[in-house]
């Protein structure tokens, strides 16, 4: 038992990350439909973010995260503007938009490659790296700081999504385009808000996982994949679900590599046949949309 | 009969320049023929079929996997190997194919993207069978009737396999099984009202499409020598998809330019500007989904058009 629960704050932790990246993907595909693969890459621009501005720099932590995800801002809204939306308003196919971010995936990830070399580089955590222990329940403080900072993160999102009218506007453009837009619903500022927040969460995800493993131009790709099989058990019709798929998959992972008797490799693939599994055999994911209210 | 003809002039052609070719050309005359053989199976199944899979190059390493272990740790003879081979590729790509042709768009990229990561995990953990992360080597292409088939021989068996391939892709393609193909991919439920089976056709496609490629890998497991886990990884899967789309993608000329352009950019670019290439790679891949969504082959069509009005 004790076992268990020293492993539950470092799972929950890890799973606080999915969500986040797994909110990222949410962000962009309910208005959009559109999958963005890049996902993982922004990450690793805000954990590189993170090594400039925190390690070589030496910002304050808080006036970093602030620079940083406002820089993340930038690079999602300029993202679309650049790729996606000259592909929507020409009309072209609903695939044109993924494959261009793919291509996307690849610049983002090389320049970093150029720039910052082929080098893990060292992301200072928030309170140093330090060790919390409540009763039974342990864990680093960075582990604590993910769980906080992943919890008021889906908070102002739900807030925003279920109590604001610019969320319900989301919601709205989410259910029916076209109705949507017929109701005066700006298509366009939605979807480059939407771009420009996932950026925004994905960096945060990066900043808060780099002091684990630190900034490596090719974490971008594992992160990305996690996300999204976070994104599939939790569906993708709702926020929460972002949450509840990463803390799943966390917890699957963890308990697979401490309990079941097989070779830590084969262990990696657990979560792969679970996303098998909830793709065939339940692909709205545990929570399903909200239909249309009347 | 003139197309038979045509084909046979072309394996001719490209297999008397496989008899001119230095040690490096060669190896690299070959993995272009190979990545051509690959593009045009993948362009069936991306572009003409429309389904966006990702275990494309997966199938390829079963395929290449399965005949060196077929061979040397089974002892199988090879021609009963190749048969065995082909068989599991077929019988794999089905078990894929059922389940997840049901999920459409970006469900089933998903789908195939895990499998294509599981099949690294299974041999990165396949202990001698799959020589675990080092993978297999040293080993080579049993003799058939006591002859060695090796060097330029060899590159003429990839130039037939590469032929075949195309000349069975053509067929399908002007077949009614192509265009129900492609009427599936405009407009599934239109397809299924003009009385197409759209579940059948879709399992065909991916069946068919990824035991060629899988045959594509057992060909060439003899030409490195060795095969292991991080050749067949999600990298290349995805250089696959940008090939086709860079030719132009639903066409089969589009695919064999795209194949050979990719393959190469990085071979020209990188002594001249280093790493670069890959930066150079990402910038070119998004500049021709923005500007020319034909891709390269495009080009050549408005080229075309272009001298054909001034005449």
């Amino acid at each position: 038992m004790k076992d268990f629960l020293e492993l539950t704050v470092g799972a929950l932790a890890s799973g606080c990350i999915y969500g986040l990246a797994a909110l990222s993907y949410l962000l962009i595909t309910r208005p959009t439909g559109i999958i963005n693969f890049a996902v993982g890459e922004w990450s690793m621009l805000g954990a590189f973010g993170g090594f400039l501005l925190l390690s070589r720099f030496n910002l304050p932590y808080p006036v970093g995260i602030a620079l940083i995800l406002l820089g993340m801002f930038l690079i999602g809204w300029l993202t679309e503007r650049l790729t996606v939306r000259p592909l929507v308003e020409r009309g072209a196919p609903p695939l044109a938009p993924i494959l261009a971010l793919l291509g996307m995936l690849v610049v983002f990830r090389e320049v970093v490659s150029l720039v910052f070399g082929p080098d893990p580089q060292p992301v200072p955590p928030a309170f140093g790296f330090g060790r919390l222990e409540l009763g039974p329940v342990a864990g680093s403080y960075q582990s604590f700081f993910i769980i906080a900072v992943t919890l008021t993160v889906f908070a102002a999102v739900w807030y925003f999504f279920e109590r604001t009218l610019a969320g319900k506007s989301f919601e709205a453009v989410a259910i029916d385009r076209r109705a949507a837009s017929l109701m005066g619903i700006n298509l366009r500022r939605v979807t480059a808000f939407a771009f420009a927040a996932s950026a925004v969460v994905a960096g945060l995800a990066g900043i808060l996982v780099a002091p684990n493993v630190s900034a490596h131009y090719l974490m971008g790709l594992p992160l990305a994949i996690q996300g999204f099989t976070a994104l599939v058990i939790g569906g993708v019709g709702r926020v929460e679900g972002a949450l509840l798929g990463g803390v799943i998959l966390a917890f699957v992972e963890q308990l697979t590599v401490r309990y079941l008797p097989i070779p830590p490799g084969l262990a990696m693939g657990v979560p792969l046949v679970l996303l098998i599994l909830f793709l065939l055999l339940r692909p709205t994911g545990l929570l399903r949309a909200r239909e249309a209210r009347a | 009969m003139k197309q038979i003809l045509g084909f046979m002039v072309t394996a001719v052609i490209l297999s008397v320049i496989g008899f001119m070719l230095g040690s490096y050309q060669t190896d690299v005359y070959r993995k272009v023929l190979l990545w051509v053989t690959l593009a045009l199976s993948y362009n069936f199944l991306f572009g003409i079929a429309g389904q966006v899979a990702f275990s494309h190059f997966t199938f390829y390493g079963i395929g290449a996997y399965a005949i060196v272990i077929l061979i040397f740790q089974v002892g199988l003879p090879l021609p009963l190997a190749i048969l065995a081979t082909v068989a599991i590729c077929v019988v794999l790509a089905l078990v894929v194919a059922i389940p997840a042709t049901r999920l459409d768009g970006f469900y089933l990229a998903l789908a195939t993207l895990a499998f294509a990561q599981l099949f690294i995990v299974v041999l990165d953990e396949g202990g001698t069978v799959t020589g675990s992360a080092g993978g297999l080597a040293n080993y080579r292409l049993p003799d058939v009737f006591g002859m060695q088939v090796s060097g330029p021989w060899y590159t003429v068996v990839i130039v037939l396999l590469m032929l075949a391939t195309l000349a069975i892709l053509w067929r399908l393609d002007r077949s009614y099984f192509g265009r129900a193909c492609r009427a599936v991919r405009d407009d599934s439920e239109a397809a299924q009202a003009m009385g197409v089976n759209v579940a059948r056709t879709k399992i065909i496609a991916y069946t068919i499409t990824s035991a060629l490629a899988g045959i594509a890998g057992m060909v060439y497991a003899f030409v490195d020598n060795t095969v292991n886990p991080p050749i067949f990884g999600l990298s290349n899967s995805f250089l696959l998809l940008f090939m086709v789309i860079v030719g132009g993608s639903g066409r089969h000329a589009g695919a064999i330019v795209g194949a050979v352009l990719l393959y190469l950019m990085p071979l020209v670019l990188s002594p001249i500007i280093g790493h670069h290439h890959a930066l150079v790679f990402g910038v070119f891949m998004v500049a021709v989904v923005l500007f020319q969504p034909k891709g390269v082959i495009g080009i050549w069509d408005w080229l075309q058009a272009r001298i054909g009005s001034k005449a």
